[in-house]
């Protein structure tokens, strides 16, 4: 008896070294896997943080209100929020979440991309995870021409 | 396989990095539309940047980004002649690692 409590105590011992090292690189595709194919914007961030409430401010999202192509449309994210992690959803391809960054400490929020979406009237959202625990979001529309990307 | 093409620049103990990277980032649409199978989708999934060993950039990434994305990020930290290496790894499980000096 004394032996199995040990080795299971062991093992406790060797998970709680190795959280560490895989808090340093999260890879969200393996840990949030069912965000990224979650159809919806709703259903995306539900899968990616769980039931949070967001509070609209702190972040700034620039992008331009008529892309004339939806292969590459220029999104231009930041903040000077404390952070954990930072996500793009959009309401225009299949699945809603383009991309997630975890943020470190000696990170500046300052991130330009360019992401593909189909034509149409569309809705980008951007989401801050803060050390605070608390969630910051910026929600902006544009409306993409057609002839661009098809998704 | 593709490159990684890194410019870093070290401001005022900033560091301002532009990495361009030649993937083909096809979404699983357009792979059944130009190959009829939705599983030749290719396109990176993760993307990471280390500066003396510690992470200065990470990020998980779907299909939605451009073909040949761009990656732009500051960080603090970093110093003039430091080497800067970038990571990225795509759905098919092919990673390709380069390096650059900070200028």
């Amino acid at each position: 008896m004394q032996r199995r409590q040990f080795i299971s105590l062991s093992a406790l011992v060797g998970l709680a070294t190795v959280v560490p090292v895989s808090l340093q690189a999260i890879d969200f595709r393996q840990t949030k896997a069912n965000a990224w194919t979650a159809h919806t914007v709703d259903d995306a961030i539900r899968e990616m943080y769980g039931n949070i409430t967001l509070i609209e401010e702190g972040v700034s999202l620039n992008l331009p209100k008529i892309a004339s192509n939806g292969a590459s449309v220029p999104l231009d994210i930041s903040s000077d929020l404390s952070a954990k992690s930072l996500a793009v959803f959009q309401n225009a391809n299949p699945e809603s979440a383009v991309i997630a960054y975890t943020i470190h400490e000696n990170n500046i929020i300052d991130y330009s991309l360019k992401i593909k979406m189909q034509e149409g009237l569309r809705e980008v959202t951007v989401i801050v995870e803060g050390r605070d625990g608390k969630f910051y979001s910026a929600k902006k529309t544009l409306v993409v021409s057609p002839g661009g990307c098809d998704g | 396989m593709a490159n990684i093409k890194i410019k870093a620049k070290a401001a005022d103990g900033i560091v301002k990095v532009k990495a361009l990277v030649k993937h083909e980032m096809s979404t699983y649409n357009q792979a059944e539309k130009k190959t009829g199978d939705r599983n030749n989708a290719l396109f990176i999934t993760h993307v990471s940047a280390t500066v003396n060993g510690n992470i200065v950039y990470e990020v998980s990434t779907s299909q939605f980004l451009s073909k040949n994305p761009i990656f732009k990020f500051n960080f603090r930290g970093g110093q003039k002649g430091n080497t800067i290496s970038m990571t990225y790894v795509d759905n098919k499980g092919n990673s390709k690692t380069d390096t650059a000096k900070i200028k």
